[in-house]
């Protein structure tokens, strides 16, 4: 990521409603092409920051600093930055088009003329002026609809031209909503929980298409969400937040597998935490056995946190086992089976292709590589 | 490096904050000199309710004689009690079977009900003078079977006839907002009908309820056009009253006092009445102190 | 809701056809007829006589006067009631709900008293200049600037009231969708929030237009008598019993009403900002 250019840096970003601080000292950095999502739950700060780069909120402490310019005193409308907004907020007195041209309708001329360029204008006025002499704000119209147009082929709705906005569907009235945004062609997108009020199977489909969009578009695209699995499938980088801080900030993958406390592998989906001890290097002892692992480097005897992802156990038979456990619990999830497993005084949650009946004995190995360690964090009583 | 920051004019704008100073001062002085506008009557009427003499045309002494004169005035205390009898009875009435009679309209299809609130509106609508004057040559007519009916029975039909249709305006987006499943979920439980409508919708649109009462009450109270055409002989309300003398300019000051308490009253129960339900939300809101904040994010 | 209640709106249905079409119907027919207190039963007859009064100067005058000020009413009420309203929805006091009630409070003191207090303060030696040492209106009593005054300042809650719902109504997302889609804060008022208001401002027109149109009282007051708005003459007729002429005016006042209830339905189906 070092080699890519900087579009956004927050540096040491606060702010507070009614004195209580729901960003605290907030840095982030993000870069151009990129799709960064802030994942947390509901009050963690994540649309406070979304709220605070479009320009609705003014940051209490820190820079907002845009393509290496202090942002923090200029209002939205200035912004190189659009909106996609959580219920849309598509206007309800225009129609589908007017809704997408709505912010290149409102713009000045000026603005308009560097907008398209002076080569683009003059060929477009050549070419309508075949027919009749036609003038520069009638081909810059022109354009708008042109543009228009095409962004609403981009989302699929090109047939829906004139249709007033509340005769359309959820779905479509999020599909305008990102048009009128990407119509203006913005260097950074930013979402706010725009999926979240469709059903499940429309938002696999749009968290694909967006995905796809952003890939082929070349624009950033900043996503806020607490849904970990929208999160993981769309984006090339992940932010995890709570309580207005930044708890963790990698790839989907390293925080899947690599989580740096309880909170964030809670929050990252379904998993095991189990008190251990590091005994020595590639070596670890929980459920009072001795496991061989890889990679981690703590003070020998340090006690430590092991996590292990419910999908990674291996189920093997009795006498191969490390772990030997009793199902206490099983459900049927389609594709694998979900069993609560009891080892010890511990209960684990395993995921297998495998039948068990309750009350069934299991045998369990893990592979080192599938062994991952944090430091203990006692101020971290999960989520 | 150093620090570089975005100003407003890269951004194709103007800068009006000298503007936008200006303007606000006006628009502060504006509004002053509306709401004095608004106010300047009810003003008046208080310094002239205070002033010593009777001569309306300069102010000699400050006293409060003429709000001890009110119930010594026969003919004023006669007129207020006349239009407290016939706005108290075409309230509660008007509150009650409107209430009633929304839930009916409720009920109905939506196309029906769409054309029954349309008439609904007739009454609110239409302007005074068809109103009274329509609803008197009416009476008038029925003058041949009933030949004393003008005063407090055509005064009572007139103000409960216009009252009603704000009592249903206010209960009806209520009943819109009320759980569709509420009824359904208290008959499920056993609960007839008219029961489960009295235990359980009525509770839900009260708000609805009491400010359609407020509403009716307002509105007959301070009715002046209807009330004219609509009475008998004898039976004035307050306005009538204080239209027929002002045209003999013989109005008596205890008018102005027993006017400015009145305003007082509604001034004092509206302020009590905000300063309880502040309270009662201040409450509900230390308890709801976490989720308030996570509706910011 | 249940079916079964449907039942209870059946009394209103009845109450509420009798009590608006028959009185009209009566209006009409006593228009158009000879019926008065001299005629008896056997005698009605249809009758266009009455007409007359239409084409009277003196009605002629009166619907312009009346038109003329409750255009120039609403108007004056639009500008600065929508001012208002769009400033409470703007104020960072938290209790709207207070500010309402003080934008209302006045109309809660008896029409006719307040108005009648305007008039006194209008005249040349008045109460409020011996306070004060100056005239605060001048000398205008009588004119049509104390009439319109007294008209504007009685019927300006009402466009406020309706205006204010309206606005309030507005989702604040459209708002900041406006901004970020780079409108400027004026432009995001034209483009968004005026014509999302536009419900609440005919509701409000209608409800300032109609009473000072047919109203009589704050005219008569106010101009002492000078300028006649088409409810005096109503008034005057009714005086003086003459019921067929009242009638017959009192339908071309209704005709209005009609063209204005038409225009509501169009712009707010179920009445929703008419309170």
């Amino acid at each position: 990521m070092e080699n890519k250019k900087a579009l956004i840096e927050l540096k040491n970003i606060s702010k507070s409603y009614d004195d209580e601080l729901v960003v605290k000292n907030v840095d982030l950095t993000i870069y151009e092409n990129e799709f960064l999502t802030l994942l947390g739950p509901s009050g963690c700060g994540k649309t406070t920051i979304l709220r605070m780069i479009a320009g609705f909120i003014k940051p209490e402490e820190g820079e907002i600093i845009i393509n290496a310019k202090v942002f923090n005193d200029l209002p939205p409308y200035a912004r190189p930055i659009h909106t996609v907004f959580q219920k849309y907020a598509l206007f309800p007195h225009l129609n589908v088009i007017d809704n997408v041209a709505f912010g290149l309708n409102n713009r000045t001329w000026n603005y308009l003329e560097n907008f398209y360029g002076k080569a683009k204008i003059e060929s477009e006025i050549k070419e309508l002026s075949k027919h009749k002499p036609i003038s520069v704000k009638k081909a810059i119209k022109n354009l708008i609809y042109k543009d228009s147009l095409q962004a609403l082929k981009l989302v699929k709705l090109e047939g829906f031209i004139s249709r007033k906005v509340d005769q359309l569907s959820g779905g479509q009235q999020q599909r305008v909503a990102l048009a009128r945004a990407l119509v203006n062609k913005p260097q950074i997108l930013l979402l706010d929980e725009p999926l979240a009020a469709l059903d499940l199977k429309l938002r696999q489909n749009m968290q694909y298409e967006l995905k796809e969009m952003q890939r082929n578009l070349g624009i950033t695209f900043l996503f806020v969400t607490h849904d970990q699995e929208e999160a993981m499938t769309m984006s090339d980088r992940i932010v995890v937040m709570k309580e207005g801080v930044i708890q963790q900030l990698g790839s989907p993958k390293s925080i899947y597998n690599e989580p740096i406390n309880r909170y964030v592998a809670n929050f990252i989906g379904e998993t095991n935490i189990i008190k251990g001890t590091y005994i020595k290097k590639d070596l670890v002892n929980f459920l009072d056995v001795d496991f061989k692992c890889m990679g981690y480097k703590f003070a020998e005897g340090e006690k430590v946190d092991v996590v292990i992802r419910p999908e990674d156990f291996d189920v093997v038979d009795l006498e191969k086992a490390k772990l030997v456990g009793e199902v206490v619990f099983s459900l049927f999830k389609g594709v694998h089976n979900e069993y609560e497993v009891k080892v010890g005084m511990e209960k684990l949650l395993v995921h297998t292709y495998e039948s068990y009946e309750v009350g069934q004995p299991i045998g369990l190995t893990i592979d080192p590589y599938e062994i991952h360690m944090m430091k203990v964090d006692d101020s971290e009583q999960g989520v | 490096m150093e620090k570089q920051y975005a100003s407003i004019k890269d951004y194709g704008y103007r800068d009006f904050t000298k503007l936008n100073k200006i303007y606000s001062i006006i628009k502060k002085l504006l509004v002053i000199l509306i709401v004095l506008g608004l106010y300047l009557s009810i003003i008046v009427i208080a310094i002239q309710s205070l002033n010593e003499s009777r001569n309306l045309s300069s102010f000699t002494r400050l006293s409060f004689q003429w709000y001890l004169n009110i119930v010594r005035e026969q003919e004023l205390m006669n007129a207020i009690k006349n239009t407290f009898l016939v706005s108290s009875i075409a309230t509660v009435l008007a509150t009650f079977l409107g209430t009633f009679f929304a839930i009916g309209l409720y009920a109905l299809s939506k196309k029906s009900r769409v054309l029954w609130m349309l008439l609904n509106n007739v009454p609110i609508l239409n302007a005074d003078i068809v109103t009274g004057f329509s609803l008197m040559l009416m009476f008038r007519l029925l003058m041949v079977v009933f030949p004393n009916i003008f005063g407090l029975f055509t005064l009572v039909m007139a103000h409960l006839f216009f009252t009603m249709p704000f009592v249903i305006l206010s209960v009806m987006p209520k009943l819109k907002e009320t759980d569709p499943n509420l009824m359904d979920a208290a008959l499920d439980l056993g609960i007839k009908p008219y029961k489960a409508l009295i235990k359980v919708v009525i509770p839900a649109i009260k708000a609805g309820i009491f400010s359609g009462m407020l509403l009716a009450l307002t509105m007959s109270i301070d009715d002046f056009v209807i009330s004219y055409f609509n009475t008998g002989s004898g039976f004035d309300n307050l306005s009538i009253w204080i239209y027929a003398v002002i045209g003999r300019r013989n109005l008596t000051p205890s008018v102005y006092a027993f006017s400015t308490l009145l305003t007082l009253f509604t001034m004092i129960g509206l302020l009590t009445y905000q300063f309880l339900q502040r309270q009662k939300k201040g409450k509900n809101n230390e308890k709801n102190s976490t989720s308030s904040v996570s509706s910011q994010s | 809701m249940n079916k079964e209640f449907r039942v209870l709106s059946r009394p209103y249905m009845v109450w509420l056809s009798v009590l608006v079409f028959f009185p009209i119907l009566a209006m009409i027919f006593i228009g158009f007829s000879n019926l008065d207190s001299s005629v008896s039963i056997g005698e009605i007859s249809l009758s266009f006589s009455h007409l007359n009064i239409l084409t009277q100067s003196s009605t002629i005058i009166a619907f312009r006067n009346s038109l003329i000020f409750a255009l120039a009413t609403t108007f004056i009420c639009f500008i600065f009631g929508y001012f208002i309203a769009y400033e409470i929805k703007l104020s960072k006091f938290k209790n709207k709900f207070v500010l309402l009630t003080l934008v209302i409070l006045p109309m809660w003191s008896n029409l006719i008293l307040r108005t009648e207090s305007l008039a006194n303060i209008m005249s040349e030696n008045n109460i409020l200049k011996s306070l004060l040492g100056f005239n605060i209106f001048g000398n205008i009593a009588g004119t049509w600037m104390a009439v319109l005054f007294g008209l504007v300042f009685t019927y300006m809650p009402f466009m406020i009231l309706s205006v204010y719902t309206a606005l309030e109504k507005i989702d604040f997302a459209l708002e900041e969708a406006a901004l970020d889609l780079g409108l400027t804060p004026l432009k995001k008022f034209w483009k968004v929030v005026f014509p999302l208001s536009l419900k609440g401002v005919v509701t409000g027109s209608i409800m300032v237009f109609l009473p000072t149109l047919a109203g009589f009282a704050i005219p008569k007051i106010l101009s002492r008598g000078q300028i006649v708005f088409i409810g005096n003459i109503i008034d005057n007729k009714f005086i003086y019993t003459n019921y067929n002429h009242g009638a017959l005016l009192a339908v071309v006042i209704l005709i209005f009403i009609l063209g204005s209830i038409l225009l509501i339905t169009k712009f707010d189906k179920e009445g929703e900002t008419l309170l």
